[in-house]
C-alpha cells in the first residue's frame, strides 16, 4: 500500500498548531461546563417546580440534540445576537460548554443524590447547617464518585471537539480535512489525525486513573 | 433465542437492505441487457448548479452532460450521490464505482493518485463580497479573512496567495456554510467557483453582495471525470466526451444551464 508519509510530514507544523487548539479548547470548556453544570446540578434539584423547570429544559435540550446541530446554532445564531459577527473561537468555546454543562450537570446530580441521606441528617443533627453538610459531608464523598464519569464526560468532549471544523476552526480535524484536499487522498489525513485524537484521549486516561487513584 | 430475538434480527437485516436500496443508484439511461458492460459513477451532489439533489434525484450540468456523453458511447451507466470521501476513495479502488463526477478539478498533484477524462468545463474562480468592500482583486484579500470549501481549486488558489497555514484562510465543509460566513460578517470575502457564486447571487438578490472575477490572478481551470489510476474507462469515453462537445449537443446543455454559449474551442484545446 502506498502511503505517504511526505505529505503527513508536510503538515506536521499546522497538525501541532491544531492540537494545541484541540487542547485549549477542551480544557477551557471543560472548566467552564464543570461550572456551569454544577449550577445546573443544584438548580435542577430545587424542591420547586418552576425553579427546577428551567435547568431541566436546558438539560434536556442540550442532551437531546446533536452537538453538530448545536455549533451551526451556537455560530449562525447566537454568537453574531452578541457579537455582532460570527466568531470562530467564540463558538468554539460557547458551545462545547453548553454543552458539557449539560452533561456535567447530570453527573453532579447523580453523584450528589448517590450519597445515602442519612449522611446529611447526621451532619445535621451534628449542627451543622445546610451548606456545611454538603461542603464536609456530602460533596467529599460525592466527588470521589463522579470522578471516573467526569472523565469520561472529558475523553468525549476532547473527540467532539473535531466537530468544530464544521464552522473552520483550525483544530486538528480541520487540518487534517486540508492536507485531505491538496492532495486528494483520504487515508494519510485521517490516520494522522486518530492517531492524535488517541494520543490525546489515552494520556488523559491515564492522568484520569492516577487522580482516581489520589482521591 | 426466542422468536422475538429472530424477528428483530430480520427486521434489522430488511431495513438494512432497504436502505442500501433507498440509497441506491438514481439514473439509470436505459435498462440494457446484464452482459454489456456498465459504468458507474460516484458524486458529491452537493454543488449546485453542476450537480445537486433534488430531494431523492440527481440533477445538474454534470449529470446532463453525463447523459449525452453514455448515450454517445451507448454504454450502461448510474450516478450516485456517495459524498467527497467515499467518492475519492471509492474510485480511487475502482471497484464498486468506476469514475467519480463531481466538478473535479484537474491539478498536477491530484494527477499523481488519479487519471482524468479529457477536459468536459471551463472554469474559473470568483470572489465574493459585500456591496461596498474596498476588495477590487485576490491579491486585496492577502489580509482579509477569506472562506472558501475545503478540498477546492479555491482552497488551492488562496492557499497559494494566503499560505496555506494561514488561519484567516477559513476551510469550511461545503459552499453552503462559507456563504452564511459571509453573511454573519465572520469572513470578509468567499471565493468560489464563477457558477456556485452566480447561482447563491441569482438565488439571494436581497442580499447586498457582488461577484469580483479576477481573470488575471484566477486563471481558468478545467473539470475532468476522475478515473482510478491506469483506468480502461477513459480510452472508452474520452472520444464520446470530445463527440458531444463538438456536435453541438454540450452547447446546448451548457445554454440550458448556464443561459450562454460555451467557449467549445478553448475547451477542445485545453488538453
Amino acid at each position: 500500500m502506498d502511503f505517504r508519509f511526505d505529505i503527513i510530514v508536510h503538515y506536521l507544523p499546522v497538525l501541532l498548531k491544531g492540537t494545541l487548539f484541540t487542547i485549549g479548547v477542551s480544557i477551557v470548556s471543560i472548566l467552564c461546563g464543570s461550572i456551569l453544570g454544577l449550577g445546573m446540578g443544584f438548580g435542577k434539584m430545587a424542591p420547586k417546580w418552576y425553579f427546577r423547570w428551567p435547568f431541566h429544559s436546558y438539560i434536556n435540550f442540550f442532551r437531546g440534540t446533536p452537538l453538530y446541530v448545536q455549533i451551526l446554532i451556537v455560530h449562525f445564531g447566537v454568537i453574531p445576537l452578541f457579537y455582532g459577527t460570527t466568531n470562530v473561537l467564540m463558538t468554539s468555546f460557547v458551545a462545547l460548554s453548553l454543552n458539557s454543562a449539560a452533561y456535567s450537570a447530570e453527573i453532579f446530580r447523580a453523584g450528589i443524590q448517590s450519597i445515602d441521606p442519612g449522611q446529611r441528617e447526621a451532619a445535621l443533627s451534628l449542627g451543622m447547617s445546610k451548606w456545611q453538610a454538603m461542603r464536609f459531608i456530602i460533596l467529599p464523598q460525592a466527588i470521589k464518585r463522579m470522578v471516573p464519569a467526569f472523565g469520561n464526560e472529558f475523553i468525549v468532549l476532547v473527540k467532539d471537539s473535531s466537530l468544530l471544523a464544521l464552522i473552520a476552526a483550525p483544530e486538528i480535524m480541520y487540518w487534517s480535512n486540508t492536507m485531505k484536499g491538496q492532495y486528494l487522498r483520504i487515508w494519510e489525513p485521517y490516520l494522522t489525525a486518530a492517531f492524535i485524537y488517541f494520543i490525546l484521549t489515552y494520556s488523559l486516561s491515564k492522568l484520569l486513573n492516577y487522580i482516581e487513584r489520589k482521591v | 433465542m426466542g422468536i422475538r430475538k429472530k424477528w428483530a434480527m430480520s427486521a434489522l437485516v430488511a431495513f438494512l437492505v432497504l436502505s442500501m436500496v433507498g440509497c441506491g443508484s438514481n439514473n439509470n439511461a436505459k435498462s440494457g441487457d446484464a452482459a454489456e458492460e456498465s459504468i458507474k459513477f460516484a458524486s458529491d451532489a452537493s454543488y449546485a448548479p453542476m450537480e445537486y439533489m433534488d430531494t431523492d434525484t440527481i440533477k445538474g450540468f454534470d449529470i446532463d452532460f453525463i447523459k449525452a456523453v453514455m448515450e454517445e458511447a451507448g454504454i450502461d451507466y448510474t450516478v450516485t450521490n456517495t459524498g467527497w470521501d467515499t467518492m475519492l476513495s471509492s474510485v480511487k479502488q475502482g471497484t464498486e464505482y468506476q469514475a467519480g463526477l463531481s466538478s473535479v478539478s484537474i491539478t498536477d498533484e491530484r494527477k499523481e493518485t488519479y487519471d482524468y477524462s479529457i477536459p468536459y468545463f471551463e472554469s474559473t474562480n470568483m470572489i465574493m463580497v459585500k456591496e461596498g468592500s474596498d476588495i477590487k482583486n485576490a491579491l486585496d484579500l492577502k489580509d482579509k479573512t477569506v472562506a472558501v470549501q475545503g478540498a477546492t481549486t479555491a482552497d488551492d488558489l488562496m492557499s497559494g496567495i494566503m499560505g496555506v497555514d494561514n488561519t484567516k484562510l477559513r476551510r469550511f465543509e461545503s459552499n453552503a456554510v462559507a456563504l452564511m460566513e459571509l453573511k454573519g460578517g465572520g469572513a470578509d470575502a468567499v471565493v468560489a467557483d464563477i457558477a456556485i457564486v452566480n447561482e447563491y447571487i441569482k438565488n439571494n438578490p436581497k442580499e447586498k453582495v457582488t461577484g469580483i472575477l479576477d481573470k488575471e490572478n484566477f486563471g481558468s481551470e478545467y473539470y475532468g471525470i476522475l478515473y482510478p489510476k491506469g483506468s480502461e474507462w477513459k480510452a472508452k469515453l474520452d472520444p464520446a466526451i470530445k463527440a458531444v462537445i463538438e456536435n453541438g449537443k454540450y452547447a446546448e446543455i451548457y445554454k440550458t444551464w448556464f443561459g450562454e454559449e460555451p467557449d467549445t474551442a478553448t475547451l477542445l484545446s485545453a488538453e
